[in-house]
Parts: C-alpha cells; sequence; structure tokens
C-alpha cells in the first residue's frame, strides 16, 4: 500500500485535526453508499478508510512512523472484505427502507415503478379524432338540422347542422371520435359535410336563386303567383310587362343564419303554352307586324 | 441475524443508547422477537453506514435523517431501474435498439 499521508493528501507532520479533516473530506467523495454509481468508490474508499486507520490513530500513526508497520498491516480497521450497505440497498432487503419514509406500512407500490410500468398498460391519451364525410340536403344546409346518422362504420352522431352551412365545411362533433384511454377524453369527429344540389335552388353565398315559370300573360299584365322558396311557398307579385330574365328580390328569404340574412332572386321566366292554338299564333303575328321588335 | 448486544460489539463506536434512538426514528428497522431484537446483514450495513456518516464524516442527527432519506430514495430509483434495465435485457434486439435510440434523444 502507498503512503498513507499520500492518500490523504497531508504532510508527515500534519496535525490530528488536520488529518481528520482530510479525512472526511475524501470519505465523502468516495464513500461507496453515497456513490453508488462510482464503481471505483468502494477501491478508493477502502484506501482512505485504511490510510486513516493508521495516521487517524496517535498509537498506530506513531508505529507506522517509526517504521514497525507498513500500509498493509492486519492490525487495520476497516476489514477487507466488508460489506457496503449499497450491495444491500440494490438487493431485495433493501426494500424495507425504501418504503419507511413514505409513512405507509401497507407496503404500497413503488411510485416511480408503478408510473413507468404503469405508462406501458394503462396508456392516457386522449381518443383520436375520427374523419367522416356526410351529405345533406340543400335545404338541411340552409336551413339547418339535427340528426341522427349511423356512419359506415357503425358509429353513431348527433349532428346539429347550423343554418347557412356551405358545401365541405366540416363540423367537429366533439367528443364523439374514438374513446379516450385512462381516463381521458374522447377525440372529436369530423365530419365533412357535402350539400346534395336542389333541383329548384341554387346558392350565391347567402342568397338563393331560382327561376320561376310564369305565363306569358302573368309576364304582360303582371300577377301574384306562388314561388317556392327554402322556407315554403309564398306568393309573388309579378310585376305588370315582366320579361323572362327579370329578376325579383325576395327580401330575407335567403339564407338567414346566425350573422347572415340572404335574400331571394327569382328569376321569371316567360313560358308559352305548350301547343299554342292556331288563333293564339295568328293574333300574336298580327300583332308583331304591327310592332315590330328586335329582342337580339 | 444478531442481536442487539452483538451489534453493539461488532460496531465499534456504537452504543446502545444510540442504537436505540436510530431505531426509534426508523432509521434501523430490525426484527423485533419480543423484546429481543434481530439484525440481519443489511441492518448490520446500514448500521456501520450511519456510524460512518455520524462519527467519521461527522453529520449530524438532523441532517443525517435528510441524508438517510435521500439516499433511501436514490436506492428505491435505483432498484426501479434494475427491474427496468433486465426487463429491456429480455426484449427482444430491435426493441432493445429502439429503446437505446430513444433514451439516446431524451
Amino acid at each position: 500500500m502507498a503512503d498513507p499521508y499520500q492518500i490523504l493528501g497531508v504532510r508527515r507532520e500534519a496535525g490530528a485535526d488536520e488529518i481528520r479533516k482530510a479525512y472526511r473530506g475524501l470519505a465523502k467523495k468516495t464513500h461507496p453508499d453515497l456513490h453508488p454509481d462510482d464503481k471505483a468508490a468502494e477501491v478508493r474508499f477502502k484506501e482512505i478508510a485504511s490510510a486513516y486507520a493508521i495516521v487517524g490513530d496517535e498509537a498506530k500513526r506513531a508505529l507506522f512512523d517509526s517504521g514497525k508497520i507498513d500500509g498493509s498491516g492486519a492490525e487495520l480497521k476497516p476489514s477487507p472484505d466488508r460489506e457496503f450497505y449499497r450491495q444491500h440497498a440494490e438487493a431485495e432487503p433493501g426494500v424495507k427502507y425504501e418504503q419507511y419514509w413514505r409513512g405507509s406500512e401497507n407496503g404500497q407500490e413503488d411510485d416511480l415503478f408503478a408510473e413507468l410500468f404503469g405508462r406501458r398498460t394503462t396508456v392516457k391519451m386522449r381518443g383520436s379524432d375520427l374523419s367522416y364525410t356526410l351529405a345533406v340536403t340543400f335545404l338541411e344546409a340552409v336551413n339547418g338540422a339535427k340528426k341522427r346518422v349511423v356512419m359506415g362504420d357503425g358509429k353513431t352522431l348527433d349532428l346539429s347542422i347550423p343554418p347557412g352551412l356551405v358545401d365541405q365545411q366540416i363540423l367537429r362533433l366533439r367528443g364523439q371520435g374514438q374513446a379516450g384511454a385512462g381516463g381521458e377524453k374522447p377525440g372529436d369527429a369530423l365530419v365533412e359535410i357535402h350539400v346534395e344540389p336542389h333541383p329548384l335552388f341554387q346558392r350565391n353565398g347567402n342568397d338563393i336563386l331560382s327561376i320561376l315559370a310564369i305565363t306569358l300573360g302573368e309576364a304582360l299584365a303582371g300577377a301574384k303567383v306562388p314561388a317556392e322558396t327554402v322556407t315554403g311557398t309564398i306568393n309573388v307579385t309579378v310585376p305588370k310587362g315582366s320579361n323572362t330574365g327579370t329578376k325579383l328580390r325576395l327580401r330575407g328569404k335567403g339564407v338567414v343564419a346566425r350573422d347572415a340574412k340572404g335574400d331571394h332572386f327569382v328569376e321569371l321566366k316567360v313560358v308559352l303554352p305548350d301547343k299554342p292554338d292556331d288563333a293564339f299564333v295568328k293574333s300574336v303575328k298580327e300583332w308583331e307586324s304591327m310592332h315590330p321588335y328586335d329582342p337580339r | 441475524m444478531i442481536n442487539e448486544i452483538e451489534i453493539i460489539a461488532l460496531i465499534e463506536p456504537l452504543q446502545a443508547d444510540v442504537l436505540q434512538r436510530w431505531i426509534d426514528l426508523g432509521w434501523v428497522l430490525p426484527n423485533h422477537d419480543g423484546p429481543s431484537m434481530h439484525f440481519d446483514s443489511t441492518d448490520v450495513a446500514r448500521v456501520r453506514l450511519i456510524c460512518e456518516l455520524h462519527y467519521d464524516l461527522r453529520i449530524e442527527e438532523d441532517s443525517l435523517s435528510l441524508v438517510l432519506s435521500l439516499m433511501d430514495q436514490l436506492y428505491a430509483a435505483r432498484r426501479v431501474l434494475a427491474t427496468f434495465a433486465s426487463a429491456v435485457e429480455a426484449q427482444p434486439e430491435d426493441v432493445r435498439a429502439r429503446i437505446a435510440c430513444l433514451v439516446k434523444t431524451k
């Protein structure tokens, strides 16, 4: 063994206090139980302890100084094969001391273990979102609707279609996606809405366009005729002298949503009778010859 | 297993009243069999450590409580780590490689 003074880093003539202080400093740095990750700590600590056993003890120090014992003497205090606490602490018997500080005598599962292990078995995760596409009628999109639909995957969705919904808009249905795991919230259902076309109506933003067929007489003389709107049939006043292409604005009869109030534009279309009889044709021809006009 | 008298004889600076106080503080947890106490090798190693911390390293009992608490938590964590290490060890090579990769990027 090397010189114990050298191991402790003290001079030969150092006082007892100085030696104790040096030993304490080194022991704190190398005590294997305080440095379980340091493989060399044990060897180093034993060396320091052996050195201190000699020079920290007045009688032994005197014997060493006079050359009567050397550093490897069998009379050294710490037995070379002593067990350190870390060997026990990292084995099964150490458990009782770990649990003591938890203040629970029920031998609760190790918190860290439970946490790490728990992650593997009970995953805590918000459910994933599910995407769907759904077709709704033109009128449902305009006026809004509440629907319960069973999707292709067997999932039942409760939909509240807001008035004024537009084609390809995506509705987020909170909580109607995949169920969450480990107490977390379910995901959402994302439903892309496809609005089916309507035979009569077209939509331009919040306005509704439709074509209203009227007779020649209604166009010429004016009339009140029934017209379909998105909210039902109403009577429309066709002004006297209307023509094909004349547009009538029905205020507030378009898409009425929270922040929208569209109109319904009715484009008139003058329709001749299916089978005009000779008398009708003749009178029109006569009238035209008297009042020629060029519509082109 | 050794009894109270044997452990005091074995560990040089240890006194009966000090040992009893440490037991009362929960620092040492021997098995009790009626009035007699039994110290297993873990208890002995622990008493020896506490003696070194207290007598050699001059850690006062107030601080020692904290040191022991932290030390026990450290060993608890190391035990968990060891358990997981062996669990990882038992996994197929590709799983171990993936775990190693995840650990490295942390």
